[in-house]
């Protein structure tokens, strides 16, 4: 497998794929903390259903915690980006043919798959790290200039930090998961994104709505739990085991459908 | 020893039987030509032969394994399925590179093959700036990485100039020389007939002949090509000539007479007992194509396939 590891991010280190995905990962991680310090500053609270984002209160943004709040806020449109990647480079290699080669080369498919998934997941790390350095450096000045008190930022800084990290990376690989699943059923990028963002930003928004529906259970609302660490209303623990088993759902279905199915394309 | 082995080999897509009961046996080292019209089952042929699709009955061997399991030869196996595969972004040598790791191949081959189809030097350039041509040599590269005992090349020429066409055929039978077995799928005929030691001929997903290429080229006949000096006594000779028991086709105003060299003055006489005076007489053979096309029956094999689908029968 570490062959197909090798080869894949071979293949990954693509200069426009790589600035793309870490560009959009700057703009959301620059934009969500310059809007969020903006209106926790101002008192405001965002409706039960809005899309995407949550934000913190102004207690925990002056908390150890805030330096980091805006990767939580900001996750589950991370998330999108992460999905979004994951699916143009699973299903690229069918629309390129790629994969005729790939199976030919390598006939345990299973092996191709998971290089594939692991060579994702090293690049995901590093898109979290670029979220998570440019967090930092966008947080500090634009929670000054609105006037929310961060001393206590300091305190605890390499355990906040590499705990905000791990939970956003630990999300942001269940989201690439579902990327990889929808494009591999798809055999499209365009289908899988469009589906990843219509769940989030729909179907999920709808179900927050019907107030009789509990929707903890909700993929973005379950990987945006993991990504804050467990909000008060859902235990980290419990986030944690719902996303694993998403995750180990998906892979299971999409493992099943790449070892079988033809390769016509 | 034979290096592909098919027993009743079939494989059907809905209604469609892409092939059907195929046994086929395809002798180790030389070039060996697959050829036959669109959607005789080549490609369907070539797929399961890698692993890429399954067949939905009979059994096939590759290099003495079972194309059960694809993983026992695909080392030994270098491929070019289609057209040539790459990721547009990624440089040449990069893409080689990438295939070369998922292999467990020293980088020293990506060196060694990018001399070989003269791509050394081009290599660190995007693929998406190669022409159709240059794609097509990085493809033949990417099938020589592992100098494989076994290449399966679907149309290998395609889009190369006829510098870069007479550049491949020479490689090819290079290849073939050392020893090694070299399947090409074309519909170029005189491309196949100029390399090719051994030749299959599928239609329909049937076995139409396999045997070696001089074999085949003794079915080639001999045929006197003429025409009327003046085009309106085209009909007029050609009845003649039926009348006098020539076997005559007519091809715009060119009558092709089956016949040896030797009967021209007697078809000359016969002319001119008409009272048509010839512009052209020339003797000459029938080529591969020509043999193809009375073996497989001038049909397009994917249109005769929707036909029979549409019709609810099985072509």
């Amino acid at each position: 497998m570490f062959a197909a590891v090798r080869s894949e991010l071979t293949r990954l280190r693509q200069p426009r794929l790589l600035v793309t995905w870490f560009g959009l990962m700057t703009l959301f991680a620059l934009m969500i903390n310059t809007i969020m310090v903006t209106f926790v500053s101002g008192g405001g609270s965002l409706p039960p259903g809005a899309p995407g984002v949550v934000f913190p209160t102004l207690a925990s943004m002056e908390s150890p915690s805030g330096l980091m709040a805006g990767l939580a806020a900001a996750s589950n449109m991370f998330g999108i980006v992460t999905l979004s990647f994951w699916a143009v480079v699973t299903a690229g290699d069918y629309s390129s043919g790629l994969i005729r080669l790939l199976v030919a080369a390598e006939p345990r498919r299973w092996r191709l798959l998971a290089g594939k998934i692991v060579a994702l997941v090293i690049v995901t790390a590093a898109a979290t790290t670029v979220a998570s350095v440019v967090n930092v450096f966008a947080v500090m000045p634009a929670a000054g200039a609105a006037g929310i008190a961060t001393a206590a930022w300091g305190t605890d800084l390499v355990p906040v930090v590499a705990s905000a990290w791990t939970n956003l990376f630990l999300a942001l690989c269940a989201w690439g998961v579902l990327g990889l699943v929808i494009a591999t059923l798809a055999r499209s990028a365009a289908v899988a994104i469009a589906v990843g963002i219509g769940y989030v930003l729909v179907f999920e928004s709808v179900i927050k709505l019907l107030k009789d529906v509990p929707s903890d259970w909700l993929l973005g609302t379950t990987l945006n739990a993991v990504a804050s660490g467990g909000p008060a209303t859902v235990a980290y623990g419990t986030a944690l085991a719902l996303a694993l088993g998403y995750v180990t759902l998906g892979l299971v279905i999409a493992g099943a459908v790449f070892i079988r199915r033809d390769v016509t394309d | 020893m034979a290096v592909v082995t098919t027993t009743e080999l079939t494989r059907r897509f809905g209604p469609v039987t892409a092939l059907d009961r195929l046994t086929v046996e395809l002798p180790a080292a030389g070039v060996i030509g697959l050829v036959g019209p669109n959607g005789s089952g080549k490609s369907t042929l070539i797929r399961i032969l890698l692993g890429l699709i399954r067949p939905t009955g009979g059994s096939a061997s590759v290099l003495g394994s079972s194309i059960g399991s694809p993983a026992h030869y695909a080392s030994r196996v270098g491929v070019l399925v289609e057209s040539p595969a790459f990721i547009p972004g990624l440089s040449a040598r990069a893409n080689l590179v990438s295939l070369a790791r998922l292999r467990r191949l020293p980088l020293e081959r990506v060196d060694a093959v990018l001399v070989q189809v003269g791509l050394m030097g081009r290599d660190r350039e995007p693929v998406k700036r190669f022409s159709l041509g240059m794609k097509q040599r990085l493809g033949i590269a990417a099938a020589l990485l592992s100098d494989p005992e076994l290449l399966i090349l679907d149309e290998p020429t395609n889009g190369l100039d006829p510098a870069g066409i007479v550049e491949i055929r020479e490689l090819l039978r290079e290849l073939g020389r050392e020893g090694r077995t070299v399947i090409v799928s074309s519909h170029q005929l005189s491309e196949i007939e100029a390399v090719c030691d051994h030749l299959v001929v599928i239609r329909f997903g049937e076995l139409v002949f396999s045997g070696p290429m001089t074999e085949m080229m003794k079915r080639t006949r001999e045929h006197i090509d003429i025409a009327a000096e003046h085009a309106a006594d085209t009909d007029r000779l050609e009845a003649a000539l039926v009348a006098g028991g020539w076997a005559v086709t007519v091809v715009d105003d060119v009558l092709r007479v089956a016949a040896a060299a030797d009967r021209a003055a007697d078809l000359n006489r016969a002319a001119a007992a008409a009272g048509v005076t010839l512009s052209r007489l020339v003797v000459g053979q029938d080529n591969l194509e020509e043999i193809f096309l009375e073996m497989t029956g001038r049909v397009d094999g994917e249109l005769a396939n929707g036909r029979a689908a549409a019709n609810g029968t099985v072509a």
